[in-house]
């Protein structure tokens, strides 16, 4: 959960709210213009964990995926869940939502974390489009997939399958933009969906013009949208099961710079093409027990032109291109055993791993696979305790130009409260 | 080869569609039932929840968004008691018909009277609900009130109807009042025993006739029995001479049968639904089923 230094609107969200109700309650008749009745549903997530982990944080936070990330590593990232061994606050999310009027619906994510907050979400959808249409703008999780519109304490696991980290990184695909989605009137469920948006994710794309110091390169940043979205998604039931599949497509520009306009590093400008296919079925053994089975594959094409500037020669170096091809996908089965319990198990494989560059493989490993299995006791639907245990070996170290595969084990114990009027979840 | 058999059925339902019926939408069987003897074959109907299963806890199918997309009137029990898993279908079926505050949209709970709203709120006391108890259609009286309810909507979106749905309405009126004094009969000789019920579920049935709540298996709503609390009910159970036990058909019934094998009472599993038991297929046979299994 990336946090900005910005915490002066939740706080001063949350004091308005307060201080609205606790006027109304001093007075009935100093309350003529009191608004308290239309405070917003209002939520507060906190996600805390204690890991064990037979590796050192250090070592641990500077763990790349290779191949997957600009332009061949991911960014070693130490701002994901579960970081850290001993405790981590995971993150606190305060969450918004009213009807605006009888035409839009508001809804807001703040993240929160002891260094500050950030807007996560924030859009308004359409309550009354004729024929099943229904429009989304603002800021908001793309509906890519199963996983990636979710949020966190949503998942049956306590982290993101690793395909969708690879791809997108650990914030997911969250981007500025608008949605359209139709319902069509079939007798089962069919939904269409486009979107539109930045696309600043740096992980798959990206919107930055670089230019080398010499001028023989100028590549200019990409005005507007950046990636478009199209998926559709149906379901039918059979029985007891509910069975949900779908298909997703992003395509977009990825245009970033890593150092090359300022004379030492690289830059990119490639287009990217991403698949993806989702599975999820669940079913009802009776009124308390389910067994769930979910699934997501997702496959990448990147196509474009790689630069290099190595800071010591005066002439520029070659343009070379630059080809990646990448996939992977996820498998997790869980079940509600009786009221209070669930258990499941996850498997999580990247499979290609194919980078070239100038017409040269680069000899990326391939076949980089995570296990998982979590035990979960929920006393109520507000709390949620969590034992996960995984054991990774997609990570790679860099050492002197050389990669070494870095495998772990962690064991998780999460804690995930809700507190106030949250809404209900999708299935 | 499933999706063959998907054909038919999807010209079927185009079919109806297209026949200018009202198309509703109910979230348990029991509203689906009174619809149903309102509307008779002039409404195409729908019922989401099995009642079987736990009214709070439904799991919100994506078959139940195409359903909802292609509703005329929705109606729901309200209370909060769909809070859980309804909110979200609405939300992703793209329907402005059937929005909160639209016409489509009718809540059950505005139309009649609801017992024990909690003073203060706190989550605390388990799953409480703001709104009071919503299991209201478990009293009898209440049935007309709603039916009325579904009447006047039905002939408000429906106004070539209107005297078809009023008639039937009168009807149903007729048959209820009928087996009202069938019931409050068959229950007489029952009033002032005291009981215990697993969930807050059975309050309004027992209210009506006269039944005394003597406490409950679960300690707090939605919150299932712990073996401080069972042993707690065990003593009440000895010191109010309590010799029934109302269990419903959708929740763990170990701690019942534990109680009633060791202290030689009666555990009596109860339908709360259209639907909840076999015998229990329409709002009549739920009340005659209660009463026979009580009264047996």
């Amino acid at each position: 959960m990336r946090v900005k230094k910005n915490c002066i609107l939740p706080l001063l969200l949350l004091l308005f709210f307060m201080s609205e109700s606790v006027l109304h309650a001093q007075s009935r008749e100093g309350s003529a213009f009191d608004q308290s009745k239309f405070v917003p549903d209002i939520a507060f997530i906190i996600d805390v964990s204690g890991v064990a982990r037979d590796m050192a944080d250090q070592k641990y936070t500077s763990l790349t995926i290779p191949g997957f990330g600009f332009p061949f590593l991911n960014q070693p990232s130490s701002s994901g869940l579960n970081a850290h061994r001993g405790m981590n606050f995971n993150y606190g999310e305060l969450s918004l939502y009213s009807v605006v009027d009888p035409y839009f619906d508001l809804f807001a994510v703040i993240g929160l974390a002891p260094e500050g907050a950030g807007l996560e979400e924030a859009y308004f959808t359409t309550r009354k489009l004729p024929y099943g249409f229904k429009v989304k703008i603002g800021k908001f999780l793309a509906s890519f997939g199963r996983v990636n519109e979710q949020h966190e304490h949503y998942w049956d696991f306590a982290n993101r399958p690793l395909i969708a980290t690879a791809l997108f990184g650990e914030e997911g695909l969250n981007e500025i933009g608008a949605q359209m989605t139709w319902v069509a009137p079939t007798p089962f469920f069919l939904v269409f969906g486009a979107e539109v948006l930045n696309g600043l994710n740096e992980q798959s794309f990206g919107n930055l013009g670089f230019s080398d110091l010499t001028g023989g390169v100028a590549i200019n940043a990409v005005q507007g949208p950046n990636v478009y979205i199209g998926f559709v998604r149906s379901s039918f039931d059979l029985e007891d099961a509910s069975i949900l599949f779908g298909i997703s497509n992003a395509m977009g520009t990825s245009r970033n710079d890593q150092g090359y306009s300022s004379g030492l590093g690289n830059a990119i400008d490639v287009n990217t093409d991403i698949v993806g296919g989702e599975l999820t079925v669940k079913y009802s053994l009776d009124a308390i027990r389910f067994v769930s089975l979910q699934s997501e594959y997702m496959y990448r094409m990147m196509n474009g032109t790689e630069y290099t500037d190595d800071g010591a020669s005066t002439m520029v170096v070659p343009a070379r291109t630059l080809g990646k091809h990448h996939s992977g996908f996820y498998v997790q089965a869980a079940a509600m055993i009786d009221q209070l319990w669930e258990i499941g198990v996850r498997y999580d494989l990247l499979m290609q791993n194919e980078v070239s560059l100038g017409g040269v493989d680069q000899q990326m490993p391939s076949n980089l696979p995570r296990y998982s299995a979590m035990i979960e006791y929920s006393p109520t639907e507000f709390s949620r305790l969590r034992l996960q245990v995984d054991r990774d070996e997609s990570r790679f170290v860099q050492v002197s130009g050389k990669l070494s595969r870095q495998p772990y084990t962690q064991i998780i114990v999460q804690a995930n409260l809700t507190i106030g009027a949250h809404g209900a979840h999708a299935f | 080869m499933k999706i063959l058999k998907i054909i038919p059925l999807v010209l079927l339902c185009i079919q109806t569609a297209f026949t200018g019926r009202l198309q509703v939408v109910a979230t348990y069987g029991y509203i689906g039932d009174i619809v149903q003897h309102i509307g008779k074959d002039r409404v195409d109907l729908v019922v989401l929840a099995r009642g079987d299963y736990n009214p709070h806890i439904i799991i919100p199918k994506p078959s139940f968004i195409a359903k909802m997309r292609r509703a005329d009137l929705l109606v729901i029990n309200g209370g909060q008691l769909e809070i859980g898993w309804l909110p979200q279908i609405i939300k992703q079926a793209n329907n402005g018909a059937v929005q909160p505050g639209e016409r489509g949209f009718l809540d059950l709970s505005m139309h009649v009277h609801l017992i024990d709203v909690p003073t203060s709120v706190s989550r605390e006391l388990g799953d409480v609900h703001p709104e009071g108890n919503p299991h209201f259609f478990l009293d009898p009286d209440n049935i007309p009130a709603i039916a009325k309810a579904i009447t006047e909507r039905l002939s408000e979106l429906d106004p070539e109807n209107q005297i078809f749905y009023e008639t039937n309405n009168k009807e149903f009126y007729g048959l209820w009042q009928q087996h009202m004094k069938v019931w409050e009969e068959k229950l007489k000789p029952l009033k002032g025993e005291k009981i215990v019920e697993y969930h807050k579920i059975f309050d309004y049935f027992l209210h009506r006739f006269g039944f005394v709540i003597a406490g409950t298996i679960e300690p707090l709503p939605g919150i299932p029995p712990t073996t401080k609390h069972i042993a707690d009910i065990e003593k009440l159970i000895e010191r109010e001479h309590v010799k029934l036990l109302f269990q419903d058909v959708y929740n763990p019934q170990d701690a019942s049968s534990y109680l009633a094998k060791r202290l030689n009472i009666k555990l009596i599993v109860l339908p709360h639904d259209v639907g909840a038991v076999k015998e229990a297929d329409d709002v009549f046979s739920v009340f005659n089923e209660i009463i026979r299994r009580i009264t047996q």
